[in-house]
């Protein structure tokens, strides 16, 4: 933060200065941006565009290798998807909102306890901080093997736990039930996510000058009215931040999932990125794959613009 | 230092070791099964640690029958291929976009955060087509190329904030000097800009290591899927082997955990840096 009003001062200063000379210079700072731009265009630009195409067409196993037999058939995938009985898009939908939602509910309470607790300097503190990340960046399918090994009915830790202490009479087949698997799915979720949110909300709660505090405890505020009077409302833009982002990251999850149920038991586990995988490269319907990946693609980008538009503004009242 | 500080240390300290266990637990977990007999594993009420010792299962990993190694190696491949491209791409526009002003740099910042938050079966059935097109699936290449997407914006994103730090004077002391950009760009703001660097490319690596969807739809041969790819196939097929399971899922996030190890500073700070200031 600091770094910005530094450079929103320098920027005042020199202004002249620096308009005479980057006057060449503005063909080279997009020289310098246009390769990574060109790969991502061509990479990930180009194929959303194709997917697009390809979700109005009746790309199939039939059709892949026949152009001649493909043929645009307007929105009939997406109605197909959605109206068919029973169908699978809407309840993937609402599967991945019941996951994000319990995912970032957990993650975001406990992280931002653990933001309190770190901020504090005490021994060992770096130490077990920088031990919790390493969740975050364990590849997710090994972690999904790990909690699929730590929920199995028979030899898992889990289940021997809750048996110990006298909540559970015989092992749960976790992964084999559908509400047990969604729960499942979801805890293992918030042990890899946990550490992304503390993070975030650390570096929100370090901008906080130390004297607000200092006067708070001298007008006598206990503990708790500290924290919802002053934390709270000065990290808010932390907190959005961690939020709109950890639902953008949440609600495309594939990996784990697809490891530990692969969206099973009956699709109880679903989620939109594993249906859409499932349909374009298990059931080869690549065109109803491409527009149930585009429905994902829609519900984050409307969470994406409001996180576009949360940072404009933070940028902008600074 | 005050006796009611010294309470409220050993509090924190008690809070901060506890969490600390509670977070580790799964990977001790994984350690300990791995080194257990399936006997062992088996038992109830589980041994918390290994009574019986046996190193059985790394040994079965790590023989030359084994395909562990060669998805490791083939892991490596794509993982360093993809971190070389989104690196040598990421560095030069990361230094674009924070020291120049241009018409379109608003833009390209938001087209490059936007891609950083796209899901990977969004491009997935058409990078298929497109890499089947071009008659390059089942070979590294494939993976390499869809998985330095994942890096590229993450780097560009890390890096100009690194940039951003670096004073002007410096740049423009080198402009007087009759340094050219190309020059003061290599010689002077690469040099400071290193350990950006090196946090963009430990990311990307990550990254791509870490990849899954990629490797298992661009590569069918078993020969040549990467290590992550291959631990969705050795679950089905060795389902309850948990040893042997667990010694896999180490060998495969040991680069990781080593790389954690010795760069956890750099990594903590990327983190923040680009996920907060964007």
């Amino acid at each position: 933060m600091a770094e910005r009003h530094t450079r929103y001062a320098y920027k005042e200063g020199h202004a002249m200065k620096r308009k005479r000379k980057l006057a060449g210079g503005a063909k080279m700072g997009f020289l310098f941006a246009l390769p990574a731009a060109v790969y991502m265009l061509v990479f990930i630009g180009y194929p959303m565009i194709q997917n697009l195409i390809l979700s109005f067409k009746n790309v199939d196993v039939f059709s892949f290798a026949q152009p001649q037999n493909q043929k645009f058939i307007g929105f009939q995938n997406y109605i197909e998807l959605f109206t068919s009985s029973n169908s699978i898009l809407t309840k993937s939908i609402i599967n991945t909102l019941i996951f994000t939602v319990g995912s970032i509910f957990f993650q975001f309470i406990i992280g931002f306890g653990l933001a309190l607790l770190f901020n504090k300097k005490f021994p060992g503190c770096s130490f077990f901080r920088g031990m919790t990340m390493i969740s975050w960046l364990l590849p997710v399918t090994v972690a999904g093997l790990l909690f699929k090994f730590m929920f199995a009915s028979s030899g898992g830790i889990i289940n021997q736990f809750l048996m110990a202490l006298n909540l559970i009479d015989a092992p749960m087949e976790w992964l084999l039930k559908p509400g047990t698997a969604m729960v499942a799915i979801v805890i293992a979720n918030i042990w890899i996510g946990i550490p992304f949110n503390m993070m975030l909300l650390i570096t929100g709660l370090t901008t906080i000058p130390a004297d607000i505090y200092e006067s708070c405890s001298l007008d006598g505020a206990n503990k708790v009215q500290t924290l919802f009077k002053i934390t709270i409302p000065m990290i808010k833009p932390a907190i959005m931040s961690v939020l709109t982002l950890g639902f953008v990251y949440t609600f495309k999850v594939f990996d784990l999932v697809w490891v530990m149920t692969k969206g099973g038991p009956i699709n109880s586990t679903e989620l939109v990125s594993t249906y859409a995988y499932r349909l374009s490269f298990e059931e080869f319907q690549f065109s109803k794959g491409a527009a149930a990946a585009n429905v994902l693609f829609l519900i984050l980008l409307v969470v994406g613009i409001f996180y576009i538009k949360l940072i404009n503004e933070e940028e902008e009242s600074m | 230092m005050g006796k009611k500080e010294k309470r409220s240390n050993l509090i924190s300290f008690i809070f901060g070791a506890i969490v600390f266990i509670i977070f580790i637990f799964p990977l001790y977990w994984m350690v300990v099964t791995s080194l257990k007999t399936q006997v062992e594993i088996f038992e109830i009420p589980t041994p918390l640690w290994p009574r019986n010792l046996t190193l059985e299962a790394f040994k079965a990993q790590l023989s030359a029958s084994s395909d562990t190694l060669r998805g490791f190696k083939n892991s490596a491949i794509i993982a360093i291929g993809a971190t070389l491209i989104s690196t040598v791409l990421a560095i030069p526009a990361s230094y674009g976009l924070a020291r120049f002003r241009f018409k379109a740099k608003k833009a390209l910042i938001l087209f490059f955060l936007i891609t950083q938050m796209l899901p990977s079966t969004l491009v997935l059935t058409s990078l298929y087509i497109m890499f089947s097109k071009v008659g390059i699936l089942n070979t590294y290449l494939a993976p390499i190329l869809a998985d330095a997407t994942l890096g590229i914006p993450f780097s560009i994103i890390i890096l100009r904030t690194y940039f951003l730090s670096i004073p002007k004077e410096l740049d423009e002391a080198a402009a007087i000097d009759g340094c050219s950009y190309w020059k003061s760009f290599f010689m002077i703001m690469l040099p400071i800009a290193k350990p950006g660097v090196i946090v963009a490319a430990v990311f990307s690596f990550v990254y791509a290591w870490g990849d899954l969807i990629y490797g298992i739809t661009f590569i069918t041969d078993p020969n040549m899927r990467p290590i992550t790819s291959s631990i969705y196939n050795y679950v089905q097929q060795y389902q309850t082997l948990w040893n042997s399971t667990m010694a896999f899922g180490i060998i495969a996030i040991s680069p990781v955990v080593l790389i954690f190890i010795f760069m956890q500073k750099y990594i903590v700070s990327g983190l923040t840096n680009g996920a907060v200031k964007a």
